[in-house]
């Protein structure tokens, strides 16, 4: 019996997820609502139909194939009724440009495997493998456990990218057919941490313990987002729990924040708390770096785009994904 | 670490490495200088002074069909500029061969100039000529007629859109290490003893003729001996006094002797090489050193184990002999800085690579080479390094890092085992196979026997979905070009289609074929060149010109243009019209006669819903293979019958998908007419989607075993990817897997589009700033606005 999940991406050559080239697949749904989300059409476990307005040509097939008489092209372009749309995806497949999309693929488990492993020779050369992200991976366990075990089973490379949002068995469940986890420390205080992501954090600590427990190999991740995680304290607290609790830690990553999922969010009509806040600054990146490393944690890295005082760094627009 | 710190100004990146000695630092100025300095290599014209001659021939440069209107001034300027040559006055009685080499004797040992510059260590300066052909009346007026002929099918073709017929020089790798080895002395006794056994006084002139072509390079090299003396006398610093005695005491002795010092070496290999550009006529085009490493090797050691020389000492002597090769541009230089520049002209150097049981044959002169070409930054020699399954991971993490700090790609990669399959399939024994080099950009070559002539013949293969579509005629024109193959709307099924597709390619083949062969036939008959000839293995013992066939193998590339937007065109038949039935023929056929125009829904649904090659997609892929396995083994059943060369297939697209854009009908992948076809066999402009892995792959599927010349595959990567050392591993690793899944040749342009537009705001800031297209450098802002976008449209593989 196959299993079935939704993913909303393939991403191949990834190079900022893990160690060597590695392929990501992006997971849909997940228990966290984070206010920074640079993923966010992949929060809702469902399929969801966008609309995109600058590939619209006005040709209007999807209005004539839609079964449920639930678009409407406007002056300010598409309008989906919700209500009506039952996200049968008719009007994504006649859509001539791709304007109509239905975001959220669904794959078998044995399928996907298939995929993920086309890339297998560039993960020997480089010491890479397939990276399950989303998402949060464990919203779909069961398909989590499926890819994770199949890719396990061809020999590559798997690491898990995940929240730590979920119970402890379903954690213990997929961690024999994982080589890495690539795991996300955000906020030390718990209240902090239920205002901006929607959810407490002792879960997830108790959960990075069990990683401890087990020995796996795993890299601490902070997202470094200005005004919510990027205090002083915030990353010390951090460190010092990885120092305290985490031996298996092999590495710790601060990710600066960056604006690029902006247009996602505009897709998706949702509002983006984040729309105008400026890249984190360098200093700032460097001195959080210092602190985490005084503590001593192994291994410390930064990585994104920073500016520098008096100097506005452009963002190169990127694909979504 | 931040995006400021990785991306440094293109000023930087392009200026040479401020470690470069002073004397080094003062020759490259002079060189750049070409618009103000008097030391100049501008073409100089010879003729035999008779009203008949001829010093220029359109096949040479026919395969630039943007040349086609200025042939005829060209050719009158060169003989409105000549230098009348003084000639025996039995010259008329000596066979052409013969008369070409006394001509080129005399050209060069009485009437060249020799240019010593200040401060340099290898001499050697004036190489472009028009040499006069030395045809006799008659001779001049056969091969005038014959080449009208020629030349009215090839401009006809050209005109069609259906590609170019040229029979171009250089793109040849002479057997410069056998000179090196055993001086042009030794290879003059070995002729001797040939002749010795050769009854017909044809064939025993002919060996005559290469004997006194390896006099003249002789014979010059003592007047720059004599040249050295005369500057040395004069000289009041003692530490140059002592260079240029020493310049004197070697060019007295090589090339005529064999070579002992690194020294002796470089200087022997610099004068072989340049009196081949300036036999042919051709400032460097494709005119390669083969596994240079490998035979200038032992010179080196010889140099270093002794004493003699340091190896900083060594690296001085090889950076004079490297700026050398880049006056081949002054032909170009009154048209100012950068323009005079803005292409690369091919004299390249192959290093690395593996050796007979696939161990790896890098030294450490391939690493000095590395060091020089990191701190010069020049256009030529070019290098290719030739990478494969045992390459040590420190050698390939070295090229990994100089690839991450330049703009632009400093050097082309060449992947053994694939190239070696290539050459095996079009007949190379697998025991020799493994020591080609490289010529041109990527084209894979033998060393010293193989005359592969890439480059000669271009299909533009997109061509041949719009005969097929239109029954054999070209849209534009409605001329009947190709066989009525029907028309599309009765075609029951993909199968008789794509039947359709292959009738037209193999017209088209035989099309350029016949003509190329034409050309192949002009050269042979009137243009022998005695001095090549001489050093390429075979020719003596054959009595045959190298141009004659007369080398041990003898292939005239038939390179392919657009094979993704062709395959990408077979696809989207197959898919939308005969499996989905998105879209019926009729209405395909209203839209490519429309271009489109009216039918954005059609256009749309086949660009962004059909199967695109480039994304290891193999639904995309198999047709891909498939068309490319069938026109690469249909080119390879056609010989060109005078020379007996046969034709081979290749991938190196050059720039020919702009000027062929206008002149392919709108294609069933969405694209519209004037819209460029995809290059070498990359992806189509922006189709490759899911990254450099993919687009790997995808080639990798292609069957380039069919292909032996090899392809052009440029990937271009953001600098994001190579930001930092753990990022230039995962480059190195990608290199790894292209050994494995990869095709034959691949170039990198680590640039961001940013900069590019940046670049296309403030030219004069960026003046300096390099770009790959296909095989060769150029300076972006002078290009042109068309390939600018072009460059900017590709996938910016973003990491």
């Amino acid at each position: 019996m196959s299993v079935h999940g939704l993913i909303t991406n393939i991403q191949r050559t990834s190079t900022e997820d893990g160690p060597g080239i590695r392929t990501t697949v992006f997971l849909k749904g997940c228990p966290l609502r984070c206010e920074w989300c640079h993923n966010v059409e992949a929060i809702d476990p469902k399929p969801q139909l966008v609309w995109h307005g600058q590939k619209c040509i006005g040709d209007q097939a999807c209005i004539r194939t839609c079964p449920e008489h639930a678009l409407t092209l406007t002056r300010e372009g598409m309008v989906i009724d919700r209500e009506m749309c039952t996200v049968c995806g008719s009007c994504a497949e006649a859509c001539p440009t791709t304007a109509m999309e239905l975001i959220g693929e669904r794959w078998n488990a044995e399928d996907l495997v298939e995929e993920l492993a086309r890339d297998s020779v560039f993960f020997t050369t480089s010491g890479g493998g397939v990276t399950l992200s989303g998402g949060e991976t464990l919203y779909q366990p069961e398909f989590a456990i499926a890819v994770a075990r199949g890719l396990k089973e061809r020999g590559i490379h798997v690491a898990l990218d995940t929240c730590g949002y979920y119970s402890e068995k379903v954690l213990r469940s997929i961690l024999p057919y994982v080589d890495l986890v690539l795991y996300d420390l955000k906020i030390m205080d718990s209240e902090k941490h239920r205002k901006h992501t929607g959810v407490p954090n002792e879960r997830i600590l108790s959960n990075a313990r069990v990683l401890a427990e087990v020995s796996i190999p795993t890299w601490i991740r902070t997202p470094v987002i200005p005004g919510y995680t990027d205090d002083d304290d915030n990353i010390r607290a951090i460190a010092q729990f990885i120092k305290d609790n985490m031996p298996n830690v092999e590495r710790y990553d601060l990710l600066a924040f960056n604006n690029m999922c902006v247009d996602k969010y505009e897709m998706l009509g949702k509002r983006y708390a984040l729309k105008d806040a400026a890249l984190m600054d360098k200093k700032t990146m460097e001195r959080l770096s210092r602190i985490a490393r005084e503590i001593g944690v192994p291994n410390v890295q930064r990585s994104g785009m920073t500016r520098e005082e008096g100097k506005i760094v452009r963002i190169p627009q990127m694909e979504a994904g | 670490m931040t995006i400021e710190d990785s991306r440094p100004s293109s000023v930087q990146i392009w200026s040479p490495s401020d470690q470069l000695p002073e004397r080094i630092r003062k020759l490259r100025e002079h060189f750049y200088s070409f618009d103000k300095r008097k030391e100049t290599n501008e073409p100089i014209a010879f003729t035999t002074g008779t009203e008949w001659d001829e010093l220029y021939s359109f096949h040479d440069w026919a395969n630039e069909p943007a040349i086609y209107q200025f042939l005829p001034s060209i050719d009158g300027t060169f003989k409105a500029m000549a230098v009348k040559v003084d000639l025996p006055e039995d010259y008329w009685e000596h066979g052409l061969a013969m008369r070409r080499a006394i001509f080129f004797y005399e050209a060069m040992v009485h009437y060249m100039p020799t240019i010593i510059l200040n401060g340099e260590l290898i001499v050697g300066f004036n190489f472009n000529t028009a040499l006069s052909k030395s045809l006799n009346k008659a001779e001049t007026k056969k091969r005038n007629k014959e080449m009208e002929k020629w030349f009215k099918e090839a401009a006809r073709l050209s005109r069609l859109g259906i590609g170019t017929a040229s029979a171009a020089p250089g793109h040849i790798i002479p057997n410069y290490a056998k000179v090196l080895r055993i001086g042009m002395k030794g290879i003059v006794e070995e002729y001797e003893e040939i002749k010795r056994g050769k009854t017909s006084a044809e064939h025993r002139e002919f060996i005559d003729a290469l004997i006194l072509s390896l006099e003249g390079a002789r014979d010059l090299s003592l007047r720059y001996a004599q040249k050295a003396e005369e500057l040395a006398a004069d000289e009041t610093d003692q530490v140059r006094r002592g260079e240029l005695e020493e310049i004197a005491r070697i060019c007295r002795k090589v090339p005529w002797e064999p070579a002992e010092t690194f020294w002796e070496a470089l200087q022997s290999l610099w004068i072989t090489h340049m009196l081949v550009m300036a036999a042919e006529s051709y400032p460097g085009a494709g005119l390669s050193h083969g596994r240079w490493d490998q035979y200038l090797y032992p010179f080196y050691r010889h140099s270093i184990d002794s004493g003699e020389l340091t190896r900083e000492q060594a690296k001085e002597l090889l950076e004079c002999y490297w700026i050398k090769h880049n006056y081949a541009y002054d032909f170009q230089g009154r048209l100012g800085i950068n323009q005079g520049i803005n292409s690369s002209f091919g004299q390249l150097i192959t290093l690395g690579g593996c050796g007979p049981n696939g161990e790896d044959l890098t030294n450490d002169l391939t690493w000095l080479a590395l060091e020089v070409i990191e701190e010069m930054n020049l256009l030529e020699p070019k290098p290719n390094i030739r990478l494969h399954r045992n390459v040590s991971q420190e050698f390939l993490t070295r090229v990994a890092e100089i690839l991450a700090k330049a703009q632009g790609s400093p050097f082309l990669l060449n992947f053994d085992e694939h190239s070696i399959e290539g050459l095996v399939w079009e007949g190379i024994p697998r025991e020799e196979a493994w020591d080609y080099g490289i010529v041109g950009c990527l084209e894979n070559t033998m060393q010293g026997k193989d005359r592969s002539g890439t480059v000669d013949v271009n299909i533009n293969l997109v061509k041949a979905v719009e005969l097929a579509l239109n029954d054999g005629k070209d849209m534009a024109t409605g001329e009947q070009v190709g066989p009525r193959t029907g028309d599309p709307l009765t075609f029951k099924s993909y199968e008789q289609f794509l039947h359709a597709v292959e009738t037209q390619l193999k017209a088209l083949i035989k099309l350029l074929v016949d003509c190329g062969a034409k050309a192949d036939t002009l050269r042979a008959k009137y243009q022998p060149t005695p001095y090549l000839s001489a050093l390429m293995d075979g020719c003596a013992e054959r009595g045959k010109d190298v141009n004659e066939g007369g080398t041990d193998w003898n292939f005239i590339t038939l390179e392919g243009m657009g094979i993704a937007t062709l395959a990408d065109s077979v696809a989207a038949v197959k898919k939308m019209v005969y499996e989905d039935k998105r879209l019926t023929m009729d209405k395909l056929m209203k839209a490519i006669h429309a271009n489109y125009e009216g039918y954005e829904d059609v256009r749309q649904l086949l660009k962004t819903r059909a199967p695109k090659f480039g994304n290891d997609d193999d639904y995309a892929d198999e047709v891909a293979r498939h068309l490319s396995t069938f026109w690469a083994k249909e080119t390879f059943k056609h010989k060109s019958p005078y020379t007996g060369r046969r034709f081979r297939a290749g991938y190196l697209s050059w720039n020919y998908y702009v000027p062929l854009a206008p002149l392919t009908a709108a294609t069933p992948d969405g694209r519209r007419r004037g819209e460029f076809m995809s290059g070498g066999v990359g992806a189509v402009q922006g189709m490759d989607k899911k990254g450099p892995t993919a687009s790997i792959r995808s080639v990798g599927k292609l069957g380039l075993e069919t292909v032996p010349n090899g392809a052009s595959h440029t990937i271009t990567l953001s600098p994001s990817m190579v930001r930092t050392p753990e990022h230039i591993q995962k480059l190195a690793a990608l290199l790894r897997a292209y050994i494995e899944a990869g095709g034959t040749a691949l170039q990198t342009n680590i640039i961001d589009a940013a900069t590019l537009r940046a670049a296309q705001k403030d030219p004069d800031a960026y003046s300096n700033l390099l770009v790959r297209v296909t095989g060769y450098n150029a300076y972006f802002t002078q290009i042109g606005r068309e390939l600018q976008e072009e460059i900017i449209a590709r996938t910016e593989h973003s990491l």
